[in-house]
């Protein structure tokens, strides 16, 4: 009996190791970048490193609200396109996984092929003929463009997912709809799509995040500095070849994450929920 | 098409009906085409086009179409020593990530599933660094790696006890790919333990029960039972991280863009320094082409895999 | 149902079909675009007001924004008819920006570069002769040597804004301390120098490197191993444009790297920007940099140029103390007249005393262009003032940005890698040979 008692207290020690290592490993880094945008560069300089800030500053804060005033103008652009993209995805993938869900032609299934294989192509490839495109109806360097480049590279995946699910509303309520004299349009707006409005929300969110994190579309598609997103605004204006500001990195990474991550918990229970169901499913 | 005679039999309406959800459905999923289409098939096939001609930024520039030429990326390709090394880099980062952020995720939802105090909250928090913007993620390791005054260099000063006091992860061949591994599986990692967990709470908590009072001990259980049950979240869990880190471009690119000595070079930094960098954009294509094939084969050898796993 | 899957598959192929062409198309004319697209930029309909598209990378440099956004303004004050408009990318970038534009159909018209550039933006087609914009009188008044550098088959295509070589960058305050009396002046003074240097600590004890040479895979550490080569008496291409890397100067380059390497003397793997935040600590002793390079110092820590003064690049082997001469200069590209004479007041207006004499006296100390412009009265470039006479312009060739990062590479592999000299010599020949060749 004792020895099972030892047994579980060391497989509780365990547990709660490997949590605590794996937590800390995760966490850590968020609070190392924290710190330092509290402390002076000098101090951030300095090796070995203080683990807490000894003359805490905000002073980095200060010069990115008021001498930087740029990042605020990727902030916005960001948010303008990441919204747009997030919408007219959402509206996009519904349309499209409803269909997938529901109409079984043959046809179905070389769409979903071509959808699942889409997600495979590197965005590298895809970049220069992009471009070329985006010339040709004068698109280039605009918010708009943008926005249509990220809705083709976020529709793959969404539509999939909201394929899984339209799956998981049974058919029997749509066919007893039908009975009572709904048309499929009406079908679709006024009864299955209030059911899967969790869905909804898990691919508008889902898609908000990944256009959020997008890099090398804006890279290539925008020139003008007034009109890039945050990653790419980021990437080319505070890593200068000149010279390192750590400590304005450092505090940009702070105010940057900083919404998503409020983002995501606000919404967590839709954002995990999607994010299982197309896993489990798709 | 059996239901559909039958539908014929029943009603003419049917008849109709089912004309009207084929046009319906039609509408409805031509935009998700549209988009596809535009914005991903023609491009990676105006891609594989160009890989086969001589097609340089001055071609874009003055309007001229490129011309065939026999071949001559591929060969270049072939004939010199950088393909090889790319692909060897991207398999290695590849199967260091994909595996390690298996076991890490799955040891963290297997505690995350026992009866842990919090779990909810764990769960929760464990979630940050998936928001963080992958360009984000790369600078805040940077930081953490670098090679005068960064954290790593001091924690493993300290666990060494002194012995290794100058780590530059970045800056060493040998050493830099794991560098940005560590930066990909942090961003990583908690989203495959949230989907592992999720399919472990699927597992009916009966069928295991019945395994312990059965005398199996847990590892049994868990490669016995619990595994397999969870075999199509694993499968996509593995499947989404292979595709991802396969292409993973914006954390090589930022970190180290390709170096120390090429130490970093993946098919994704080798093709975007051929096209934009070199501005040969036929030898950048005939890269990602080399890359696309890869990836298929990928795919498919390891959908060959899991299925074969399944009948046996 | 069958049909309604032909239908399909129709639809879908001809939709694939229709966006092909339109994208071949889109190549295809891009070249009459673009002119409707220079003249679009122009405005013709509102009469005489011309924009100017200027691709800066420097806008994005914090030392430098001030300045070009006063020139913006100051420029747009005195010319309310001309308007500049930005076209940014990161240093390491804007090259691809501007060419990826042009094949958009959207040429830039100015570009704020690089005298090695010159190769590869001529080869794109996208630059236009200078004198297509400016007068011979007016290039007259230029240095012959700061011309040379960007001439390409006979013509000039880039305007030299200001110059500098390669010079050793120190910390008076560190040698000192060392006891090293006299600045190096050849490398075997500097293995000398190093070795006194070499263990000493800052007062929060870390670790100082005696001396630092760049070599991260970025074209400008491609520029300063090559103005190394050059300190050896060697050269990397010849006059024409030939890999001729067989002569001992190239070698000798690297093998110092190596031997600087071994001895622990050196930072590794180091961007320009790293050597200079570290010198900025106090953590550096001696490095390479470009005359401007000093500027990005000054911004991470003002206090370090009362501490700071250069000296002539160091000679080694056989060579007498040649180096790189590196020009930052302007590209024109063609968008129609109105866009030309709006370039060349640009460039009247920036190259005059009274905004690049400032700029170079209080922003970036570098060497003029032009003759009737006075040397800038900046302390820090004192003791290199001689090092422009010897200061060499290398031949260019259109890959010169892939041939620098093999540079880079090469350096990489002889000093982090641990590869021998020789072996990694016959590796960079075969990269070089392919992207030459």
């Amino acid at each position: 009996m004792k020895s099972v008692k030892a047994a579980k207290r060391l497989s509780a020690f365990v547990r709660y190791f490997v949590l605590v290592v794996i937590l800390l490993m995760l966490l850590f880094p968020l609070y190392w970048v924290v710190l330092t945008s509290f402390k002076t560069n000098m101090e951030a300089y300095a090796y070995p490193p203080t683990f807490i800030a000894e003359n805490p500053t905000v002073q980095a804060y200060i010069s990115l609200f008021t001498e930087n005033a740029e990042f605020f103008v990727y902030y916005k652009n960001n948010l303008i396109v990441s919204g747009a993209t997030a919408i007219l995805t959402t509206l996009l993938a519904v349309l499209g996984g409803y269909v997938l869900s529901r109409f079984h032609y043959k046809w179905n299934s070389l769409v979903a092929a071509i959808l699942y294989a889409s997600q495979m192509f590197p965005v590298v490839s895809r970049m220069i003929s992009l471009y070329g495109l985006m010339g040709k109806v004068h698109l280039l360097n605009t918010r708009t463009g943008l926005t249509l480049a990220l809705l083709g590279a976020m529709v793959p995946f969404t539509t999939m997912l909201m394929s899984s699910f339209f799956d998981s509303i049974p058919r029997d309520i749509e066919e007893a709809a039908i009975i009572d004299g709904c048309t499929r349009p009406q079908v679709l707006s006024r009864v299955v799509l209030p059911l899967v409005k969790p869905g909804l929300l898990s691919v508008g969110i889902y898609s908000f995040l990944m256009t959020w994190d997008d890099y090398l579309h804006c890279a290539t598609l925008i020139q003008s500095d007034e009109l890039r997103t945050l990653s790419t605004g980021i990437a080319l204006r505070y890593l200068g070849e000149l010279s390192y500001d750590w400590s304005l990195v450092n505090t940009i990474s702070v105010v940057a994450m900083l919404p998503m991550i409020l983002l995501f918990f606000f919404f967590q229970k839709y954002m995990v929920k999607g994010l299982v169901a197309g896993a489990v499913k798709g | 098409m059996a239901t559909t005679a039958a539908n014929k039999v029943r009603r003419r309406t049917t008849l109709t009906q089912r004309q009207g959800d084929t046009i319906f459905s039609l509408l409805l999923i031509l935009p998700t085409i549209l988009v596809t289409t535009i914005f991903i098939l023609v491009p990676v096939v105006d891609s594989v086009i160009q890989s086969f001609l001589d097609y340089k930024m001055k071609n874009i520039i003055s309007g001229n179409p490129g011309t065939w030429n026999n071949f001559e990326n591929y060969i270049k390709l072939f004939t010199n020593s950088k393909l090889g090394p790319a692909i060897l880099q991207t398999f290695i980062f590849c199967v260091i990530v994909v595996v390690a952020q298996f076991i890490l995720g799955m040891a963290l939802a297997l505690v995350l599933n026992s009866n842990i105090k919090c779990a909810r909250f764990f769960r929760s928090i464990m979630m940050t660094p998936w928001c963080v913007p992958t360009v984000i993620s790369a600078l805040i390791w940077m930081w953490i790696f670098q090679p005068q005054y960064g954290l790593m260099r001091y924690i493993v000063s300290v666990l060494t006890f002194g012995q290794v006091t100058d780590l530059a992860m970045l800056n060493s061949p040998s050493t830099a790919l794991l560098g940005i591994a560590i930066a990909a599986l942090w961003k990583q990692v908690p989203l495959s333990t949230l989907l592992l967990l999720a399919g472990l709470q699927n597992v009916p908590g009966e069928i295991q029960e019945a395994a312990t009072m059965d005398g199996a001990n847990a590892r049994v259980c868990f490669f016995r039972i619990t595994l397999p049950y969870m075999k199509s979240v694993i499968k996509v869990v593995l499947s989404m991280a292979i595709i991802e880190n396969f292409k993973q471009f914006p954390l090589i690119w930022t970190m180290t863009g390709g170096g120390p000595n090429n130490s970093t070079t993946t098919l994704a930094v080798l093709s975007y320094r051929e096209a934009f960098v070199s501005n040969n954009l036929g030898s950048g294509a005939a890269v990602t082409t080399v890359w696309m094939l890869l990836m298929i084969v990928v795919v498919v050898v390891y959908n060959k895999l899991m299925g074969d796993n399944e009948t046996s | 149902m069958k049909k309604q899957l032909k239908l399909t598959a129709a639809a879908v192929a001809a939709v694939m079909a229709f966006s092909l062409t339109a994208c071949g198309g889109g190549t295809g004319s891009s070249g009459s675009s673009s002119q409707a697209a220079g003249t679009g930029t122009g405005e013709t309909g509102t009469g005489e007001k011309v924009t100017i598209k200027f691709a800066n990378y420097a806008l994005l440099e914090d030392a430098y924004t001030e300045f070009w956004e006063g020139v913006k303004s100051g420029f747009e004050a005195e010319n309310p008819d001309i308007t500049i408009e930005w076209v940014t990318a990161p240093y390491a970038d804007i090259v691809s920006t501007v060419t990826t534009m042009a094949g958009g159909g959207d040429k830039v018209d100015m570009i704020f570069g690089e005298g090695t550039w010159t190769s590869s933006l001529v080869d794109s087609g996208l630059v236009i002769p200078v004198t297509d914009v400016l007068s011979q009188d007016y290039l007259d008044q230029f240095y012959e040597n700061s011309l040379e550098a960007s001439t390409v088959d006979g013509e000039i295509y880039t305007l030299p804004m200001y110059m500098s070589p390669f010079i050793l960058y120190y910390n008076t305050d560190i040698l000192e301390k060392a006891g090293v009396e006299s600045v190096p002046t050849t490398y075997d003074e500097l293995l000398a120098a190093c070795e006194k240097i070499s263990g000493m600590t800052t007062e929060d004890g870390n670790t100082i490197y005696p001396f630092g040479q760049t070599t991260a895979s970025v074209a400008i550490s491609g520029s300063a191993i090559n103005s190394m080569v050059y300190n050896f008496g060697g050269e990397v291409l010849t006059a024409d444009g030939q890999l001729s890397i067989d002569n001992d100067g190239f070698k000798q380059t690297f093998e110092m790297l190596k031997l600087l390497d071994e001895k622990g003397y050196s930072p590794e793997n180091c961007k320009l920007k790293d050597l200079r935040n570290l010198f900025a600590l106090g953590q550096l002793a001696m490095y390479y940099d470009q005359s401007w390079g000093i500027s990005g110092v000054e911004n991470i820590n003002p206090d370090i140029i009362s501490v700071t003064a250069s000296a002539n690049p160091l000679a080694g082997g056989s060579g007498d103390g040649a180096s790189l001469l590196s020009t930052q200069t302007l590209f024109y590209c063609d968008n129609g007249d109105a866009n030309r004479a709006a370039c060349a007041k640009l460039t009247e207006y920036l190259m005059s005393d009274e905004v690049l004499g400032d700029y170079l006296n209080n922003i970036v100390p570098a060497y003029p262009t032009l003759k009737t412009m006075s040397m800038p009265d900046n302390p820090a470039l004192q003791g290199s003032t001689s090092s422009i006479d010897k200061a060499v312009a290398a031949p260019s060739v259109p890959a010169m940005n892939d041939l620098n990062l093999e540079l880079c590479t090469l350096a990489q592999a002889v000093t982090v890698t641990g590869t021998d000299v020789d072996t990694a010599i016959e590796e960079f020949r075969t990269a070089a040979n392919n992207i030459i060749g």
